[in-house]
């Protein structure tokens, strides 16, 4: 594994059920995902977009293959080092339901941080959180933010632990078009100021183009 | 569309199984209830009626018994095929341990016949010099046949005979059951020869009118004539009033668990409703209207009673037979009962709990708007909360104003009515308003962990704090629970305080007190000579008490009590504190003052006393003394009140200095005596309400109980609601720990602030409590601290337990929950 590259996958393949239920979702991937760009997952719906995440990103263990995350191979990591790579190297932007309500916008900003017991690192956070134009909204509750403005908040909450790396599913799914491109231009600007590498699932050809490479999924292959 | 949902109910397993076990709960304790009073009233009043009795002549006083020449006058009436005389008396049984047996003794003597009286359990029926006795009684004394008893009778003297039978008693009417029968002839000698009641029995019925117009005729005024026929309905009576007064303090408990189920129930359902908006809103779409929702919720919720209450009524039953087998004292029988109206009272109570729990939801579940199914985050309207700020200021205004108005101590009925009431008006608002007292309370310990606290602090606290309803009404359980509890234990303490200072005040150190070691029992009037006579008794004074009729000239007051004394050994011995006036029996009588104040009486008011049937004296009262409750309302001179109506032996007081060394020797023999002093009478009171204290804590357990299942069901309940959020905490790197930490704490906050309210509630109650019925001041009152404390560990455990599975559940949530997108 090079020093760019931030995630590699390799073999890496996800069974879902048996018998007559059996899914192959992945089927052999090979991938990787340069340090510093932004990589668009496309295929169309049921391609294992998700699940080649999900597998990724230590939220789902593949059936078989091996994941690495800026050095560390996750297959066979206990439950606890998982969830720490997760808190510690990965950065997450979900479609919806990505802030807790109760929380306000800077502390769910901090929250990977409260969670780690560490500080927040000031300059670095002013920083992010001003390049996101949220200053005066870091008291507000998610409730009281638009659509565009929790997404904003989710971008910054990914950024803040400088992970190996931003997995965003389907960012702009439950966004109208104004909302989904100011989201995109987030993204890329995550990349462009922070030098953040954000890999982003998506089935809308307008938000891959936005981004520098693009991965395309068919029946859990790569297909380009 | 009702097999669609009785398909998606069955899906929801574990939430049907916590509303059904909320279901079983409380039907269950309410069958059981009914099962036990039924049953333990139907063994406390004996087998069959018995039917050789046709006309009872009974005494009133046990004075005007009837001797042997009366008795056979009767016996000689024409008509009277059979004559049984009943004597009662005194007679305390020796247990095997040499204490007394736990027997009132004084009316627990009989003489043995061949009546309906006796049911021999085992031996044989008793002649000279043998005994047999009840089997109940036996068994409690480690008595039984072939051994030795030693059996105390009026005149202290002893005898021991031989245990050669036990049996069970069928009284007639109300009588008390005597459980010590000696041999017929015998009895004359132990018990005295004068009976009771004469029984006779009659060939024909219509013998019987007759005969007892004959009986009426022959005997005179404090005696009284029944047909055997009223006193079965008498009997049967009291069984059914004795059940009736069992299960309803039992049926407190019963209530409490089915209000606590009905709050599992409803928010159950307010769940089950929710997660299934979208479903409803679908079949609204398609066609389904609002009356058809709320009848398929409705029908589920009957189906759901009937299936919980079904089992409660079986698990009811057969706890109740349980418990009464498993409590039953050692070789004796229970007549067990079970009455179909207490299993129907069961099944209406938890069929009719569920549906009106249900209707809330099933109402909400109407409403929801067929557009909803469209929408990803379907959600119910929520009710406005106006109407409940306002009632519940009102309550607890109007509530603080009352008790404020009536905080003297000189409280009349009216006084003692508008200060509870105002208690209870608060206590009332407090519920309602218990919404915005839990935002009051938990908003500035949010903003606390918000600057200093962690993480889990700071998610837990903002969860409690998200409905502030819901949480208000799972803490009721333990507020209520506990503040009931803390409220009696502070009139407990209370008690405990004016009982000694009072008894202090009263009883001067060196005295020495001979008392039945039975509390409720009688002296013998040897007693006193004895005392008297006693070497190093310098004064003693006899304190008996019998209840007057009092009237404050021509304004009738009721019925009293008052203590016919010596006024020179009185003096002499006690120390009463007269409050106001003087103390001087020979010129007056002497109130308390509580009960002065309760019928608006003062010194120089003249009393008219009935001191004695026919008997009226004027005393004016010439001094209110400082007592409790349950002392003597009057106290008087003796020469006022004839001998033989000076009431019931309750304590000789003797002063001297060798008085004790010399009466524990004179009564060593005695063990249905009890010498003691002043502390040990402190003792006895406090231990006798301490009594009544532990029915009351134990209702602190089943508080617990109740709440732990309240908050585990709201817990679960916001878990359920909050997957997607614990899966994107998951997601960002919360570990399983960190997750069930949150809920903890959660349910912790949640318990502490039921129950730290709860404790304030129950402190400011009892204090109310305390001054109502002990008239002490509202304040300062002594706080039960040992209470307080296993209150406080009490609630940080029901946290803790409630806690674990919602906490376990949420832990496992899929973090993938919160990444999907359906
Ligand atoms: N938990 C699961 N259980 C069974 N099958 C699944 C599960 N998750 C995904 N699949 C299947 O795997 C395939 C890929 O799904 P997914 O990765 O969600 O596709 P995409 O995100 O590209 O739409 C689909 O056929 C889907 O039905
Ligand atoms: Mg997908």
């Amino acid at each position: 594994m090079t020093a760019d590259t931030a995630v590699r996958a390799s073999g890496l393949t996800k069974v879902f059920g048996s018998g007559g239920a059996r899914v192959v979702a992945l089927d052999g991937v090979d991938v990787t995902f340069e340090r510093g760009r932004f990589a668009a997952v496309m295929g169309p719906s049921g391609s294992g977009k998700s699940t080649l995440m999900h597998c990724v990103a230590g939220l789902e263990r593949p059936t078989d293959g091996t994941v690495h995350i800026g050095g560390t191979e996750l297959t066979g990591l206990s439950e606890q080092k998982l969830t720490a790579v997760r808190r510690d190297r990965i950065g997450f932007v979900f479609q919806a339901f990505n802030l807790l309500p109760t929380l306000s916008a800077w502390e769910n900003i901090t929250l990977p941080l409260d969670l780690a017991g560490k500080k927040p690192d000031q300059t670095y956070s002013d920083a992010v959180v001003d390049a996101l134009g949220l200053r005066d909204r870091l008291h507000h509750r998610p409730a009281q933010l638009s659509g565009g403005q929790q997404q904003r908040v989710a971008c910054a909450r990914a950024l803040v632990t400088r992970p190996d790396v931003v997995f965003a599913d389907e960012p702009t799914g439950a966004l109208d078009s104004r909302s989904s491109a100011e989201v995109l231009t987030l993204l890329r600007r995550c990349v462009d100021e922070f030098g953040a590498t954000v890999v982003m699932v998506t089935h809308d050809p307008r938000a891959a183009e936005r981004a520098d490479r693009v991965v395309t999924l068919a029946d859990g292959r790569v297909v380009a | 569309m009702l097999r669609a949902m009785l398909r998606d109910l069955r899906a929801h397993k574990g939430r049907l199984a916590m509303m059904l076990a909320a279901i079983v709960l409380g039907v269950g304790f309410m069958v059981a209830t009914w099962v036990v009073s039924d049953s333990t009233a139907r063994t406390a009043g004996g087998g069959a009626a018995r039917t050789d009795v046709a006309i009872c002549a009974q005494a009133l006083e046990p004075e005007s018994g009837f001797t042997p020449a009366e008795r056979d006058r009767l016996a000689a009436l024409p008509g009277v095929t059979r004559t049984n005389g009943v004597r009662l008396g005194y007679a305390a049984l020796v247990a095997a341990d040499g204490k007394l047996a736990g027997v009132w003794p004084d009316r627990a003597g009989t003489g043995w016949d061949d009546s309906q009286r006796f049911v021999l359990a085992d031996g044989r029926a008793p002649r000279a010099g043998e005994l047999a006795l009840g089997e109940q009684v036996a068994a409690a004394a480690g008595l039984t046949v072939g051994d030795t008893a030693r059996v105390i009778l009026a005149d202290g003297s002893s005898v021991r005979p031989v245990v050669v039978g036990l049996f069970t008693y069928r009284p007639l009417g109300a009588e008390p059951i005597p459980s010590l029968a000696f041999a017929g002839d015998e009895s004359a000698v132990l018990l005295g020869d004068r009976f009771d009641r004469v029984e006779l029995a009659t060939a024909s019925a219509a013998d019987e009118t007759r005969l007892a117009l004959q009986v009426k005729s022959i005997v005179d005024g404090e005696r009284e004539v029944r047909t055997g026929a009223e006193l079965t309905a008498e009997r049967e009576r009291m069984v059914a009033d004795n059940a009736r007064s069992v299960r309803e303090v039992m049926l407190v408990f019963a209530a409490v668990a089915l209000v606590a189920g009905m709050f599992v129930i409803a928010n159950t359902f307010t769940m089950l409703v929710a997660q299934r908006t979208r479903q409803f809103a679908l079949l609204r779409a398609v066609g389904a209207s609002a009356r058809q929702v709320r009848v398929a919720v409705l029908t589920e919720a009957a189906v759901i009673g009937v299936l919980g209450s079904t089992v409660g009524a079986v698990l009811g039953v057969l706890l109740g037979i349980g418990a009464l087998a498993a409590f039953r004292p050692e070789g004796t029988t229970v007549a067990y009962t079970v009455s179909p109206f207490g299993i129907a009272a069961g099944y209406l109570a938890g069929v009719l709990v569920t549906v009106v729990s249900a209707y809330g939801s099933a109402r909400r579940g109407a409403a929801v708007a067929p557009v909803a199914a469209l929408r990803t985050d379907a959600a119910l309207p929520r009710r406005a909360l106006l109407s409940r700020a306002i009632v519940g200021g009102v309550l607890v205004v109007g509530g603080v104003a009352a008790v404020a108005a009536t905080s003297g101590v000189d409280l009349d009925n009216t006084g003692r009515f508008v200060s509870m009431g105002g208690a209870i008006a608060v206590w009332l608002g407090l519920v309602v308003l218990a919404p915005f007292l839990a935002m009051a309370a938990l908003r500035p310990l949010a903003t606390l962990v918000g600057w200093r606290g962690g993480p889990t602090a700071k998610l837990a606290v903002r969860n409690a704090l998200r409905d502030p309803r819901r949480t208000a009404a799972t803490a009721s359980a333990l507020t209520v629970g506990l503040g009931l509890v803390c409220g009696f234990a502070v009139v407990g303490e209370s008690f405990a305080n004016v009982a000694g200072a009072t008894t202090r005040d009263q009883v001067p150190a060196g005295t020495t007190v001979v008392q039945p070691a039975l509390d409720g029992s009688r002296l013998g009037p040897e007693v006193v000579t004895k005392v008297r006579a006693t070497p190093g008794v310098a004064a003693a004074v006899a304190l008996t008490r019998a209840p007057v009729e009092w009237a404050a000239g021509d304004r009738p007051l009721g019925t009293t009590s008052m203590s016919p004394v010596d006024p020179a050994a009185f003096e002499r011995v006690l120390t009463m504190p007269v409050v106001e006036g003087s103390g001087d029996l020979r010129r007056g009588a002497v109130v308390l003052r509580g009960n002065a104040d309760l019928n608006r009486l003062d010194v120089g008011d003249t009393l008219t006393l009935t001191v004695a049937p026919g008997v009226t004296r004027r005393v004016p009262i010439v001094g209110l003394y400082r007592g409790w409750e349950g002392q003597p309302g009057i106290f008087l001179d003796e020469a006022l009140v004839p001998a033989e109506h000076r009431g019931v032996l309750e304590a000789v007081y003797a002063a001297g200095s060798g008085a004790r060394a010399g009466l524990d020797a004179a009564f060593a023999d005695r063990p249905d005596i009890l010498v003691t002093d002043r502390d040990g009478l402190v003792e006895r009171l406090v231990k006798g309400f301490e009594l009544v204290l532990a029915v009351i804590y134990a209702m602190f357990g089943a508080a617990l109980v109740i709440a732990v299942f309240g908050v585990v069901n709201t817990l679960a309940l916001s878990v359920l609601e909050r997957t997607r959020e614990i899966g994107v905490l998951r997601a960002l790197g919360a570990g399983r720990t960190f997750v069930r930490r949150v809920v903890r704490r959660e349910s912790i906050v949640i318990t502490c602030y039921g129950g730290a309210l709860g404790l304030l509630v129950g402190i400011g109650v009892g204090a109310v409590m305390q001054h109502v019925m002990l008239l002490q001041p509202l304040w300062p009152v002594g706080v039960p601290v040992p209470m307080v404390a296993i209150g406080v560990v009490g609630m940080v455990l029901v946290g803790v337990l409630a806690a674990v599975w919602p906490a376990r559940r949420a832990s496992r949530a899929d973090i993938l929950a919160a990444v999907a997108t359906e």
